[in-house]
């Protein structure tokens, strides 16, 4: 397993929108992908449980990913999160 | 019988009612067909539920809107839910059918949105109910009515026109929508306004009174409904529709005309608004930028305050739509008569003389620098947005708010975020004090922009919403008057533009006034828009001149008023009537 530690910048948070957009780059890798949110554990291919989380700007996550493509999950979810998922 | 609502989209409709009954979505009488049945009918009602929303968000992006569509690829996206589908096919495995689980596993999730403590996220909630509603409406094939094929002249009686029925809507024959609920910015009143169809929302109980066939009248301009009108109300009303068409048709020659007085000189005319998509609608009317946004609705109706992020996305989102056009966006302006149960205000003995707009806003400036940062971010991508304080009565308070605004511009270059740096900060003229020293304030500001409703209340003691001294109440009161041309006056001598955006900025009686005092900017609502435009391009500066000269010279309302309205009506000559 891989993990790190980023800041969520987008306003609107891991809303509707960012959210779709992280999802679906996130299901395409053949891993697990979590992300870790105020003790919350939430599943990145799911848009239900990652918009249940609720996590707002500013938040600090941690992603976990685990299995075959979790070096490239990682790398990808990092390079999404950081670049405000298209909503800045 | 005359029904009442909210006019939604102007122009008169005659025709019959086609009712639009809410369809039937119980599936007690479905029998379990198997887990592998099911599962496959579940499969395929999904499938056709993503099919179809796809095709909706393709015609509704077209006819109305981004983010209009992105509630039902939203949708889409939640029903695509890898969980959402194991947790309905593991009802499926424990004996319940397919609609029993679709309802289940919705239901459920509706209920944990709905008990989030993020306001926006909670919102998810009525998306998760219109999925649950869509999906059992496919799977017991109850389908929603089609509305490709209509008799001609069809009046559409909704509880609420969802965007599911409007696709495909047969335009050409329908004659008018009506609906129980729903506001100005609903979904309904955004479709009709784009399509051009007359619209009158939220009669209570509309459906209890109306029967397919029955004949009706919607008055879209006065969110009137006639209900079996006789022959006489309908030979009436076709007269009144055809003389909104021929007027409608004049006026649209001056959609995409620049705005030019009879001489050529140049002015602004801008649209009043209260959200992105009335910024929306304006910019489809013809306005060249927004002269008032109001941003106290975001604030109405709620637990909490807006947060910076909110405030941020929907000034971003008007600055967007009229990118290239200035955004004149108030700061937030409650008390008197506008309260906002999230904001905790006291009750106060005289709430028009007190802590009201932005002397509530100074004397929280945690609360106010929430908005002031959303406003300068929002402006770093268009640098179009610009600030107006409302009920300024003292060069004191717009010092206190451009300290405020440099001490949020110091906070986000810290943090490194984008702003406008050049955000310009202008002052809404609506008290005798701030008119008196305009002159003052002119120095301190970027802008002028007088509103007339708040300054006659102010400037005639007079309560405008008492009947007993309405009297007193009008804008050609010789002080009033007098107290708009020297606003006017200071702002031209200190070389600040000066606009107006009350409702007096549209009144063909007081333009000329306004033409020949030199303001700048005319901000009106949608409606008025191109009416202003027309009228504004009637008079010549020296004509404007003359007439306001003999305006001053009448010692009362009723004198200024009657030589106004006899100049006006002798100007027409060949132009339309406004």
């Amino acid at each position: 397993m891989v993990s790190a530690k980023t800041k969520v910048i987008n306003p609107q948070g891991l809303h509707m929108r960012p959210a779709q957009i992280f999802v679906s780059a996130m299901k395409e890798m053949d891993c697990d992908v979590r992300v870790l949110s105020k003790g919350k554990s939430a599943d990145a291919k799911s848009i239900m449980s990652l918009m249940l989380a609720c996590i707002k700007q500013g938040a600090e996550i941690e992603i976990q990913c685990s299995g075959p493509q979790e070096e490239e999950a990682l790398r990808k979810a990092l390079e999404l999160i950081e670049s405000g998922l298209d909503d800045m | 019988m005359i029904l009442r609502g909210i006019a939604a989209s102007d122009g008169i409709g005659l025709g019959r009612a086609v009712c639009l009954r809410e369809i039937n979505l119980d599936y007690s009488h479905i029998p379990y067909s198997g887990r592998e049945a099911e599962k496959a009918r579940l499969q395929a009602g999904i499938a056709a539920f993503a099919r179809r929303t796809a095709a909706m968000a393709a015609e509704i992006r077209e006819r109305v809107g981004e983010k209009e569509a992105e509630i039902l690829t939203g949708q889409a996206a939640m029903l695509a839910d890898p969980y959402m589908r194991a947790q309905m096919e593991e009802a499926i495995e424990g004996g319940a059918c397919a609609e029993a689980a679709a309802d289940g596993v919705c239901t459920m999730y509706a209920g944990m949105f709905a008990g989030v403590a993020d306001e926006a996220m909670r919102q998810r909630s009525a998306d998760v109910r219109d999925m649950r509603r869509r999906l059992l409406a496919i799977l017991l094939g109850a389908e929603e009515p089609d509305l490709s094929q209509l008799a001609s002249g069809s009046v559409l009686v909704a509880r609420d026109l969802t965007p599911s029925m409007t696709v495909g809507l047969d335009k050409e024959n329908t004659a008018a929508i009506l609906t129980e609920t729903g506001g100005w910015t609903s979904h309904s009143a955004i479709l009709a306004r784009a399509l051009g169809l007359p619209a009158v929302l939220s009669i209570p109980k509309a459906l209890a009174f109306i029967k397919d066939g029955d004949r009706l009248i919607v008055d879209g301009g006065n969110g009137a409904v006639i209900l079996h009108p006789d022959e006489g109300t309908r030979s009436e009303y076709r007269r009144r529709q055809e003389a909104f068409h021929a007027q409608r048709a004049l006026l649209a020659g001056y959609r995409d005309r620049p705005t030019v007085d009879a001489d050529g000189r140049r002015y602004r005319l801008c649209a009043n608004v209260g959200s992105a998509a009335e910024a929306r609608a304006a910019l489809h009317a013809g306005a060249e930028g927004i002269g008032l946004f109001r941003t106290e609705f975001m604030f109405m109706n709620r637990a909490n305050p807006p947060g910076e992020a909110e405030q941020y996305e929907a000034y971003r989102e008007a600055a967007r739509i009229m990118a290239g056009r200035d955004v004149v966006i108030r700061t937030l302006d409650v008390g008197g008569d506008k309260a906002a149960a999230c904001l905790d205000m006291e009750a106060e003995e005289n709430p028009f003389l007190g802590c009201r707009a932005i002397r509530y806003c100074l004397a929280r400036p945690e609360l106010y620098k929430v908005q002031l940062r959303a406003l300068l971010r929002a402006g770093a991508e268009g640098k179009n947005i610009r600030i107006m304080l409302p009920m300024v009565s003292c060069v004191e308070e717009v010092r206190a708010a451009r300290a405020l605004l440099d001490a949020c511009k110091a906070e986000l270059e810290a943090e490194q975020r984008p702003y406008d740096k050049d955000m310009v900060m202008g002052v809404m003229i609506e008290t005798p004090s701030a008119a008196l020293i305009a002159g003052l304030l002119a120095k301190e500001c970027g802008f002028f922009s007088i509103g007339t409703n708040d300054l006659i209340q102010y400037t005639m003691a007079a309560d405008r919403g008492n009947a007993q001294v309405e009297n007193l109440y009008s804008v050609f009161q010789p002080a009033v008057l007098r107290a708009i041309r020297h606003v006017i006056a200071a702002a031209k001598e200190a070389g600040i533009p000066v606009g107006m955006c009350g409702e007096a900025a549209a009144d063909p009686a007081v333009i000329p006034l306004l033409i020949a005092w030199g303001l700048d900017e005319f901000s009106v609502s949608t409606a008025s828009v191109l009416s202003t435009r027309a009228c504004v391009s009637r008079w010549q500066g020296c004509e404007a001149d003359k007439l306001a000269r003999k305006a001053l010279e009448q010692s009362t309302a009723a004198g200024a008023e009657g030589c106004l309205r006899a100049a006006v009506e002798t100007s027409r000559g060949q132009a339309p009537p406004a």
